[in-house]
């Protein structure tokens, strides 16, 4: 009815109006509309020719409202010709037009030339055009057992504010049954493909409906929301976290839904529905997860190779008309990939949209978490998106991180090129949190000294505090008497050090200036130890300490003795066995004080 | 056009990550043990001590998360 009302507008204002816009004539167009998934493509091949004197720029692309409700994305690129070309492609700008004097059910851009076209000049440009929801499911609700039908209406001649000298149109569907289609003039089949055309000088705005109805068991995946979150580590990682609220967009599923019947023949109940989803992960992705509220969900597959990594999710139950999931599926990628320097400032260069095959995504938002520090935050995108910036706060933050949000609407694979975030971060904020976990632990050892210092006694002159006091005080005098008689004991052992040097070398000078060094060492430890030996006095423990200071100079003079003996020896030049003999009773002696030496220290420790 | 743009990678190489951890870590918790040793057994505490340890113990905690996937 739509169509009917449509294609009347059009046709009175192609007899009334004359829009003398401009000379141009569209030569040759050749169109191609894909069916071939739910998302339609149309693909037109144009010449345009100048047929009148001025010089023209522009070239308008008109399409009919409905239509251009749903387009999500329109690119026009120099024709390539035969061979593939090596310079890459250049998209011609392409902007929405506004001229005085069109109708206003046509939706209008103007694609601009790169050189202009002169009187006779022609040019051969392509125009792509990619639609979502254009597919209408009819009937619209269908059982398990039906199989799903699809309306796509167009025109045959093609819509365009200037006349059109040769035109052809095919129209590609998958390979399955169709229904019905309107057959005009010059119509063809062949298998899959419907051929209208050629025609030959159709004036301007010319509008000759067509409807095609036909079976389409693609799967018609359709995201309502998706949130992809891009998480930037500078310490190595990318995290990807993209939460997907997934609708299958055909035919509602009405009736009762059989397990048996859809696992035991699968194509004939259930033919439209889906299982499968196809995601190409950038190289190199690492840690990829898929789960959803309820927990992991474990069917699924990775392959990787060194172009793209491939995962094939299957969701928790089969996707007919009309049903829902949700899922969040993760993967982190590699810093070096995707972070860059240059200019002073960094940028991050991803992909904006899902990587999953063929989804069409109603609202999509990409959130851009920065690090830390980072300031002067800009972002380049290949096409308009709404943007805005907010906090997160994460791991070892203080502030919050700086996000980036970009939204668009009706996003199509198409949209899945590189955008670029441009952000100023200095190095040393990389400091920032190796400090804090520094600092975490440096408070944790500082409270525990408060701890160990701190005086929480409530009575400051009861008997057991009074008496815990004054014990410790002790301990620390003797802590101190042991130090001493420590060094006094490493005194003696450099002596012998020495006297082995001697029995080595010969040097009796060295060893006589050790001895002199010695004798003075060890006098000012004893004068350090006279006046804790006396604060001591008055304690319990006074015995054992003063028993270990008096052994402790037993073995001193000893020790003295011996060195003088063994130096007199070398002096006089007697053999080392005679030297030998003289110490001997006196060694015996040293290494039987020495031990007690030692065990009195054990002791005294431990008290 | 801005000059070649230069990748930029994590100051640390990542394969690293792990070996880093364990170290210091190591380090970490023997200087730990030994402050707490000594603190336990001396009635009159040793102030610097606490800062070694801190170092030791704060990179060592940073490169264990990083090795575990945690990327601060």
């Amino acid at each position: 009815m739509e169509s009917f009302r449509f294609c009347f507008l059009m046709l009175t204002i192609a007899i009334l109006a004359s829009p003398a816009l401009s000379d141009l004539v569209l030569s040759k167009v050749d169109r191609r509309i894909y069916l071939t998934s739910h998302i339609v493509r149309i693909s037109s091949t144009m010449k345009v020719e100048n047929a009148g004197s001025e010089k023209e720029s522009k070239v308008l692309l008109a399409f009919p409202e409905q239509q251009a409700k749903n387009m999500a994305y329109l690119i026009a690129t120099p024709h390539e010709g035969k061979g593939k070309g090596k310079n890459p492609v250049v998209a011609l700008p392409v902007e929405a037009a506004n001229p005085k004097d069109m109708p206003a059910a046509l939706t209008l851009y103007s694609v601009s030339l790169p050189k202009g076209l002169a009187e006779g000049d022609s040019f051969t440009f392509d125009v792509l055009a990619v639609f979502t929801h254009a597919l209408r499911p009819i009937p619209e609700q269908i059982t398990q057992a039906d199989i799903q039908l699809v309306l796509y209406q167009d025109s045959a001649h093609y819509l365009s504010p200037y006349a059109v000298k040769v035109q052809s149109l095919s129209v590609k569907l998958p390979d399955s049954r169709i229904e019905s289609y309107t057959k005009l003039e010059n119509t063809k089949i062949h298998g899959s493909e419907i051929k209208y055309g050629p025609y030959e000088n159709i004036p301007s705005f010319s509008y000759s409906p067509i409807a095609v109805h036909f079976e389409s068991n693609l799967p018609f995946a359709v995201a309502h929301e998706l949130v992809r979150e891009i998480e930037i580590s500078h310490w190595g990682n990318v995290q990807v976290t993209e939460h997907y609220k997934l609708i299958h967009g055909g035919a509602q599923s009405k009736g009762e839904f059989s397990r048996l019947d859809f696992q035991a023949r699968p194509n004939v109940r259930g033919a439209s529905a889906f299982r499968y989803l196809v995601a190409n992960l950038p190289p190199r992705a690492h840690s990829v997860y898929y789960r959803d509220e309820i927990g992991n969900i474990s069917t699924s597959h990775l392959r990787g190779d060194s172009k793209k990594t491939e995962l094939l999710i299957e969701p928790r139950y089969p996707m007919f008309g009309g049903w829902r999931t949700a899922f969040t599926i993760g993967y982190g990628l590699p810093l070096q990939d995707f972070l860059f320097e240059s200019d002073g400032k960094r940028f991050l260069n991803i992909t904006f949209s899902s990587p999953m095959v063929e989804l069409v995504i109603d609202a999509l938002i990409v959130k851009v978490v920065l690090p830390e520090g980072s300031s002067d935050i800009s972002v380049a995108a290949p096409f308009p998106v709404e943007q805005w910036q907010e906090t997160k706060i994460s791991h070892l933050d203080i502030d919050g991180r700086p996000v980036v949000v970009l939204k668009k609407t009706n996003v199509v694979p198409e949209h899945n090129q590189f955008f670029q975030v441009y952000y100023h971060f200095s190095q040393l904020s990389m400091l920032r949190e190796p400090l804090m976990l520094i600092s975490g632990f440096f408070f944790f050892f500082v409270a525990c000294i408060v701890y160990m210092h701190a005086d929480i006694s409530i009575s400051k002159s009861s008997a057991s505090y009074l008496a815990k006091q004054q014990w410790e005080e002790v301990q620390a005098v003797i802590q101190q008497v042991q130090n001493i008689i420590s060094r006094c004991l490493t005194t003696h052992d450099n002596l012998e050090a020495s006297l082995r040097d001697l029995s080595r070398t010969g040097n009796i000078q060295a060893c006589k200036a050790a001895r002199k060094a010695a004798d003075g060492l060890l006098k000012e430890l004893s004068k350090e130890l006279k006046p804790l030996l006396t604060f001591l006095q008055s304690s319990p423990s006074a015995a054992q300490v003063e028993e270990l200071v008096a052994k402790e100079r037993e073995l001193q003079e000893k020790v003295m003795v011996k060195h003088s003996t063994v130096v007199d020896g070398y002096e006089k030049k007697l053999g080392a066995r005679d030297i030998e003999n003289r110490v001997a009773l006196q060694q015996q002696k040293l290494t039987a004080l020495r031990q007690e030496v030692d065990d009195l220290l054990e002791f005294i420790d431990e008290i | 056009m801005a000059p070649p743009a230069k990748a930029i990678t994590s100051p640390v190489p990542d394969a690293w990550y792990p070996t880093l951890a364990v170290f210091m870590l190591a380090i970490g918790l023997v200087l730990t043990a030994s402050f707490f040793i000594y603190e336990a057994t001396s009635s009159k505490r040793n102030r610097s001590l606490a800062k070694e340890l801190t170092t030791g113990g704060g990179f060592g905690s940073l490169f264990l998360l990083l090795s575990a996937g945690v990327y601060v």
